[in-house]
């Protein structure tokens, strides 16, 4: 019970992302095709996996592997740049809540209320829809519809520094609220945010995949793993590995992220 | 009790204002002319004309809204640009549809996460409870939409027989289940976990082992029905998040339900579908966290006390 | 302890009631379909809903397919093909400069609750469409008629154009010469609808449509299935063969195309792409399957008004620089690379013009002399359709070399419209445009002519000379000269290249061994009326 064992949770979750992060730097040369053209003798029909080309082709003649490698980039792009701005959105409601308490808490918890009573797909989908997809609109929105856990949990969070003696004290000795919640309160918050972060970019990521498989995506001939998907499902009885890789890919980013966080988490409740 | 139930009522209604205002704003960004959504692709600028002014969208956002909300709270959601049939009737075909696979769906991953949660705990700290950590993980990191995808590979591979797609009884009914339980099971066994965790440093559970019952004893006796409820309301908490798996799974295997209805209004812009089945889903979540919040209540004293005093 | 136990009996409350729903649920379904046994019905699938049983409404192959089952018009087209035969008129006439058309109804028909079909009932039809509250697609079609305006603006209560001397004669009266105007009422618009029932049901009627065709509504469960039953009624006995008509909602392509080879479906109107090669290869299924060569054309629009498209050089290099025979590849063979405006079943069609074959060559000399050698950017607007979107990579792929980078923008139907229709918006966009009825005009006219501008012309082309020949030919009821004339403007048209035209869209249709009489029409979908179904398993 008490070996330190290197393979952890975070560990592993770290070197995961570690790999995809590499991948989606150096796409050009990782990738042995270009992913937006033709490359397979058969066009109009998917061609199976080979030597040549290890995940098969598209109906396009395309590469996957290499739409593959390359979606490595849309997708940390729009994760982790949508968890910036669920972050933002969502730690400063949270701080603002649990720090000023009252009706400043009670507006900004009814509205959070709001926003947790609208399924966050649909929400994502009616506002993406409607503003035409490109990728500052689709991270704009998943970023807007995410922050309802950060700022209850950073609120949480900061409601319990806030009942601190100190803090108490340093208020009724007139100190500005401000400094006070970038001196004390912050940097306490600071590992719960982390942790949320990892578990948020989760969801984002899981959140565009949704969206790009719903056609709500980045536009073609981009590579996106959820269009990947979503084009390969008419041919999931003649050509199932065209649904296969995407798929696998989608589930080895949100993974290393779920292992990431959820290591962390686990780690500061010892 | 009463101050605490009128009380959840008045915010659950706040909600609902404040829901119907966002839904209103997303019909309002639409930069989409509704009479060529109604028209048309080969309708004459006339004909357009005309129907703007049947549509009467001249007047003022404040009144639109207010007529919206006056004739939703009626039950009257407008009728669909595209099909020219009332939305409360559109909605009304379909949930049932929805209804049975969001319940089949909550009912199998309480029971695969209660099942995968007791066991880790049961274990805690050996190679079972890691391997479940990792698996349930693993089941939350899985888009669904994939997941259905992959089941429907599988199954057309090997059965021939078996429905794939649509609603037509018990069989059609178990990919989409499966399909939409598997993540909520892997976090509801995470929850569980946690909470059974707790309930082991819990006093009570000390002395019971200490009197000498077995692990697998005191856990259903004692921590299980303490760590149960809080599972089963956070599985009502999370209906939102059930529906948005909702919508995946119902493209997925073309389930004649509210989410596919959602997912065709957003594709083609159908404004009143959209608003309406946005509003209905917003409504159906305030509803069932009033109910458990107040099941909540009356089932913990420590709540229905606090409020008497 | 008993504490204990009232938490557990909570939860256990409400696991037992998601249990007692699950077990609901497994029972359910969609409820039995109450057809006698031994009955002959055709059975159907398809992924969407049926949008709209409503003649008024509905515009789409879907709707249409319906509507024409539970509806008759005065006129329609033959099995298989476009000449205009009667369907409740016996016998119609035009005068000779074509503004007055009369047609003789016969005194048999009835709708499906018995009552006869009349004169009336038709101009009812025909009201119903002009008057704006219906909010009708057909409107425009029935605008040459004399008084429609007054009657959309609500300035008359009847549209005095229509004459109904007696029960079985109506006149209609045009405000200027229309030789085609027969085919308009052979369009699902112009059925004859009831006015007592479709006054009581108002916006609901699709729901409760009574019409006289050969079938009648017998329900209609949205989002899993219609069911279309024999109307007793119906004039041409002993038609329809077939008792009962189930079209089952929500199965995707894929799942039609499994159900059809378990037998468990009919017909498949559109084999999916995947399925596609292997049944041509198969003997067996490939002599199943019928081609449906639609009355449409898919081109690539050019906005006229816009850089780079103003300049007549950079319309003929896309022109060349795009491999038509590549797009057909990708559709699996399922079309016609196209050559001129018109598609190859239109009376009109001018088989001898040749368009822009794939050149390369003289797509970079003429970017050269317009002085684009270097290449440049422009966004193609389309829908956002998996079909569209796959060809309108390949067209990226085509123009790459060249220096040309496409950006594409899939947006929804009303934004799509809403874009082309301004002039300054859209550079370029992917449509196509399905005859409405047999003849030029429907093409030249409806997308070429300057009056189109903000309308269905999108390319906001404009030329003096096609003007002139349009302006001649359409009321011009020779028909040899009518489409010489016509000829004349498509030649001039495909020279200025305001299209780049992509394809003639071909269907394929499979339907099992035992379905007999199943005729394809290009205007149209098939009927039902003369379809039988030989004994089979299931």
């Amino acid at each position: 019970m008490n070996r330190r064992h290197v393979m952890t949770l975070e560990n592993v979750g770290a070197a995961m992302v570690a790999v995809l992060v590499i991948i989606a730097i150096f796409a050009p040369w990782l990738a042995p095709h270009d992913p937006t053209i033709v490359v397979a003798p058969t066009f109009g029909d998917p061609g199976t996996p080979s030597l040549a080309f290890p995940m098969g082709t598209d109906e396009l003649g395309r590469d996957v592997l290499s739409r593959i490698i390359f979606g490595a980039r849309i997708s940390l792009t729009v994760g982790v740049a949508a968890m910036a701005v669920t972050m933002t959105i969502g730690v400063a409601i949270g701080l603002c809540a649990g720090f000023f308490g009252g009706a400043v808490d009670f507006l900004l918890m009814r509205f959070t209320d709001v926003m947790l009573s609208l399924p966050a797909l649909l929400l994502a989908m009616a506002f993406v829809a409607v503003l035409r997809p490109s990728l500052l609109t689709i991270l704009l929105v998943i970023g807007l519809v995410s922050w309802t856990q950060i700022a209850r949990v950073v609120r949480a969070e900061t409601l319990t520094m806030s009942s601190r003696d100190f803090v108490i004290g340093a208020l009724a000795l007139g100190a500005p609220p401000r400094r006070l919640i970038a001196r004390h309160i912050f940097p306490n918050v600071l590992p719960i945010i982390i942790v949320m972060a990892a578990l948020g970019t989760s969801g984002t990521l899981l959140l565009d995949a949704a969206l790009s498989f719903l056609g709500l995506g980045v536009p073609p001939p981009t590579p996106s793993w959820g269009r990947m998907i979503e084009e390969a499902t008419i041919y999931f009885r003649t050509a199932p590995w065209l649904a296969t890789f995407p798929g696998l890919a989608i589930f080895y980013a949100v993974l290393s992220f779920n292992l990431l966080g959820y290591g962390f988490l686990r780690r500061r409740s010892q | 009790m009463l101050i605490y139930l009128v009380r959840r009522i008045v915010f659950g209604a706040a909600v609902l204002v404040g829901t119907s205002l966002i839904t209103f704003l997303i019909a309002f960004v639409v930069p989409a002319d509704p009479a060529i959504a109604m028209a048309g692709a080969k309708a004459d600028p006339q004909t357009l004309a005309s129907i703007r002014r049947e549509l009467r969208l001249d007047q003022p956002l404040y009144v639109q809204y207010s007529r919206y909300v006056e004739r939703a709270v009626r039950g009257d959601l407008g009728r669909s640009y595209i099909r020219r049939e009332n939305v409360t009737r559109l909605i009304a075909d379909r949930l049932p549809a929805t209804a049975i696979l969001a319940a089949s769906a909550m009912a199998v991953s309480l029971i695969l996460g209660i099942a995968m949660g007791a066991l880790a705990a049961a274990y805690r700290g050996r190679a079972t409870d890691n391997l479940l950590l990792v698996i349930s993980l693993a089941l939350v990191s899985i888009p669904v939409f994939w997941l259905g995808t992959m089941l429907l590979i599988a199954v057309a591979a090997t059965m021939r027989s078996f429905p794939l797609g649509g609603y037509s009884g018990a069989a059609s009914l178990v990919l989409p289940t499966i399909t939409l339980a598997l993540g909520s099971a892997g976090y509801y066994s995470r929850v569980l976990h946690t909470s059974l965790s707790d309930a082991f440093d819990q006093d009570y559970v000390r002395t019971a082992r200490g009197k000498g019952l077995s692990p697998a004893r005191v856990m259903l006796r004692h921590a299980m029905a303490n760590a149960l409820l809080p599972l089963v309301t956070l599985a009502g908490l999370d209906l939102a998040g059930l529906l948005s798996g909702v919508v995946l799974t119902e493209t997925v295997f073309n389930w004649p339900g509210i989410g596919r209805l959602a997912a065709e209004a957003i594709f083609n812009l159908d404004i009143p579908v959209i608003m309406g089945t946005v509003l209905f889903s917003a409504f159906l979540i305030v509803v069932i966290n009033l109910l458990v919040d107040l099941l909540y209540a009356y089932l913990d004293p420590r709540i229905r006390l606090a409020e008497s005093v | 302890m008993k504490f204990v136990l009232a938490k557990y009996r909570g939860s256990t409350l409400m696991l037992y009631a998601l249990a007692v729903t699950f077990a609901f649920g497994c029972g359910g379904g969609p409820p039995p379909l109450n057809l006698a046994p031994g009955a002959m019905i055709l059975r159907l699938a398809d992924a969407d809903d049926i949008p709209t049983l409503d003649p008024a409404a509905g515009y789409d192959t879907v709707s249409w397919t319906f509507e024409q089952a539970i509806f008759d018009t005065l006129v329609r087209y033959g099995d298989g093909n476009i000449e205009l035969e009667p369907d409740i008129a016996t016998t119609w006439e035009s005068s000779p400069d074509a503004t007055v058309f009369t047609f003789h109804m016969r005194h048999d028909a009835r709708f499906s609750d018995g009552r006869p079909v009349t004169s009336a009932d038709f101009r009812y039809g025909v009201e119903r469409v002009l008057d704006p509250a219906t909010r009708s697609k057909g409107m425009e079609y029935y605008r040459g008629i004399r008084g429609s305006a007054d009657f959309i603006a609500h300035r008359a209560t009847h549209l005095s154009g229509i004459e109904t001397p007696d029960s079985w004669t109506i006149i209609f009266h045009l405000s200027a010469p229309d030789p085609i105007f027969a085919h308009k009422l052979a369009m699902p618009f112009a059925s004859a609808i009831p006015r007592d029932v479709a006054e009581k049901w108002g916006d609901d009627f699709s729901r409760h449509v009574v019409g006289s065709g050969a079938f009648m509504l017998m329900e209609w469960i949205g989002g899993q299935r219609l069911v279309l039953v024999r109307n007793p009624f119906y004039f041409a006995k002993p038609l329809p063969h077939l008792d009962a008509i189930v079209e089952s909602v929500g199965v995707n392509q894929e799942l039609q195309w499994l159900r059809f080879d378990a037998g468990q479906i009919d017909a498949v109107i559109d084999i999916p792409p995947a399925e596609f090669p292997y049944v041509m290869k198969t003997p067996a299924l490939r002599k199943l399957t019928l081609a449906k060569t639609t009355v449409t054309t898919r081109y690539l629009g050019m906005n006229c008004q816009m850089w780079p498209f103003t300049d007549l050089r950079v319309r003929r290099a896309i022109s060349y620089a795009i491999d038509r025979h590549k797009l057909i590849a990708l559709l699996n063979g399922r079309g016609i690379v196209a050559r001129s405006v018109m598609p190859p079943n239109l009376p009109g069609y001018d088989p001898n013009l040749k368009g822009y074959d794939y050149d390369p060559a003289k797509a970079r000399a003429l970017l050269e002399e317009a002085h684009l050698g270097a290449g440049f950017k422009f966004e193609i607007w389309m829908r956002a359709d998996q079909t569209g979107l796959m060809l309108a990579q390949s067209i990226q792929q085509d123009l790459a070399p060249l220096g040309i980078q496409v950006e594409l923008k899939p947006v929804a139907w009303g934004p799509f419209l809403e874009a082309i229709r301004q002039p300054h918006t859209a550079q370029a966009f992917m449509q196509g445009w399905e005859a409405d009825f047999p003849d030029p005009e429907n093409f030249l006219g409806a997308l070429l002519s300057r009056a189109q501008w903000g309308a269905n012309n999108d390319s906001f082309y404009s030329n003096p000379n096609v003007e002139k020949l349009l302006r001649e030919a359409s009321p011009e009821a020779d028909l040899t000269k009518r489409y010489a004339l016509y000829d004349q403007a498509e030649k001039q048209v495909v020279a200025d290249a305001p299209w780049v035209f992509l394809y003639y869209p071909v269907t394929y249709i499979i339907r099992q061994p035992w379905v007999n009489d199943y005729v394809i029409n290009p205007m149209r979908p098939t009927r039902f009326e003369h379809i039988s179904l030989s004994p089979h398993p299931q």
